[in-house]
């Protein structure tokens, strides 16, 4: 009897993403019927070429140079696909999982790399913050007195009566051994390096 | 519907509250002691990453083992309620606690990476939190006491149409766990209604995103803006005063870029945005300097304030 030969490891891009820590519980990537809800309330796909359904599409036919394209970079990260999938799929939960594919591979460090001040402000503090890097671009849209508040921060908090936002020294250390064993650091130098090298181009 | 604590609750600071809204956090405490909520605010918890975690920067694993840190904190200090301020700790930290509930090699790596950094005391054992009964919204918090909120109202802020804008990260995430319909929640709308106000219940693009995109509002910013825009025309045509938001990153969004998206399509949007929490402060008569902190908002608040000044005038 014929019988359709399917490749074994047709679905490897597919069950590479089900096994990421990123990927929730029974993720269906593999139930997905390409119904297009996703693409249907997608912001990203209203304004540019980023088309969900078709993310799957290219996953299931273990198309790798999807990792490779820009394309993926027009995600909001709003969810919207994620939380309207008749089948529990998550095209959102899948962009970041191959947008960590693309870092992992080198072409995706330059897409990051700007942000590496949040990283470094995260090991200094504890705390998130908008990467310094950004502040010149958001003044002329936000207006000086953005600026102003950054100065006066401290004493509008005090004014409101919060204590302060520091964490103590010894957790900001322990954040930071923390970080260290996690890969974080080292993950983190490198995205640095490529920041630099792109700084002096 | 979940059950919703009132005491033995964790506030969870938040990285955009603590530098751009503060007045978030202080009307939250002024609204939590005012309805007797039992919280504490702890100065060791660490930030969920999210910002530096959604623009792709923290990978997984470390967003989770920070995660786990920060769940032993609110376990040693007797307070495993989690209560965020901002809708992606929320997604973030429920994210993390069903992981490290789900996955035994994870949580035993991340054990011994506690172990290795001094914080053996913060260890994490499967099922120490659970997300859905531990780890809330604290607009959830407030929600929950809508009807005692009704009884303590003193401003009347009739009058004014607000709007609510309810956070990608709150409603979709884990939508499971999402008061009412994810697609169409009204959380923000009945604490609204319960200070007297008249909502606007849906507007066209009300589900839509801020549009901050995280990594889009920074490197892609015109795509940020247009999707921004879509839903800032809405909220004109439906002559919106009041944008009430429950996140930190929604809101820079719409009242810092306000103005600029404004020019850029020709139209003065002139939509204050609020939190819901430092709104419902101002209907029971929290000082807006003092307690609800308008003085970081960029759109200003002046709607708002004349009415509190005329409620003022008839007292």
């Amino acid at each position: 009897m014929n019988t359709l030969k399917i490749d074994e490891n047709s679905f490897e891009l597919a069950e590479d993403i089900i096994k990421d820590l990123k990927a929730s519980k029974d993720l269906g990537i593999l139930k997905c019927i390409q119904c297009g809800m996703c693409t249907s309330v997608c912001p990203a796909a209203r304004h540019t070429d980023y088309d969900p359904r078709e993310i799957v599409k290219r996953v299931l036919d273990k198309d790798e140079t999807l990792i490779l394209d820009d394309i993926l970079w027009n995600c909001f990260y709003c969810y919207t696909c994620h939380s309207v999938c008749p089948v529990n799929n998550s095209v959102c939960e899948i962009t970041q999982i191959l947008r960590q594919k693309a870092i992992d591979n080198g072409k995706g460090k330059p897409k990051v790399a700007p942000f590496s001040a949040y990283g470094e402000s995260f090991l200094e503090f504890g705390l998130g913050s908008i990467p310094s890097n950004f502040f010149d671009d958001l003044i002329k849209d936000f207006g000086k007195e953005w600026l102003e508040l950054k100065i006066n921060i401290e004493d509008i908090r005090e004014d409101l009566n919060l204590g302060s936002m520091f964490l103590p020294k010894k957790d900001v250390d322990d954040i930071n051994k923390i970080l260290e064993k996690t890969g974080f650091k080292n993950r983190l130098n490198k995205l640095r390096r490529c920041r630099d090298e792109e700084n002096t181009r | 519907m979940k059950k919703i604590p009132d005491k033995e609750i964790l506030l969870f600071k938040s990285c955009l509250v603590n530098v751009e809204y503060p007045g978030v956090e202080s009307s939250t405490k002024y609204l939590f002691d005012k309805l007797g909520i039992e919280y504490i605010v702890s100065e060791r918890q660490s930030c969920c990453t999210g910002l530096g975690h959604y623009a792709d920067l923290f990978d997984q694993f470390s967003t989770t083992a920070l995660a786990a840190r920060n769940f032993g904190i609110a376990k040693e200090e007797g307070h495993k309620n989690i209560a965020t301020l901002c809708a992606t700790c929320y997604a973030i930290l429920k994210k993390s606690c069903n992981i490290l509930n789900d996955k035994d090699d994870i949580r035993e790596q991340i054990n011994k990476i506690l172990d290795g950094s001094g914080c053996h005391e913060l260890n994490y054992d499967a099922d120490d939190m659970d997300s859905r009964e531990n780890i809330f919204h604290s607009v959830e918090i407030l929600y929950n006491k809508a009807d005692e909120i009704k009884d303590l109202v003193k401003v009347d802020l009739s009058g004014l149409r607000v709007a609510s804008h309810h956070a990608c990260h709150y409603c979709k995430v884990h939508h499971k766990d999402t008061i009412g319909n994810a697609r169409d929640p009204m959380v923000i709308e009945t604490l609204a209604k319960a200070c007297g106000v008249e909502t606007v219940d849906w507007y066209d693009r009300k589900t839509t995103t801020c549009g901050n995109g995280f990594r889009q509002r920074y490197m892609n910013k015109d795509l940020s803006f247009s999707v921004t825009a879509e839903k800032l025309n809405s909220l004109k045509e439906n002559d919106v005063d009041i944008l009430l938001h429950m996140c930190p990153n929604c809101q820079m969004q719409f009242d810092r870029n306000q103005e600029s998206i404004g020019k850029s399509v020709g139209t003065e949007f002139g939509i204050v945005c609020l939190n819901i929490s430092q709104f419902v402060a101002l209907a029971l008569g929290a000082d807006p300097y003092k307690v609800v902190g308008v003085q970081t908002h960029t759109v200003p608040v002046d709607k708002v304030l004349g009415k509190i000044k005329q409620t003022n005038l008839c007292q």
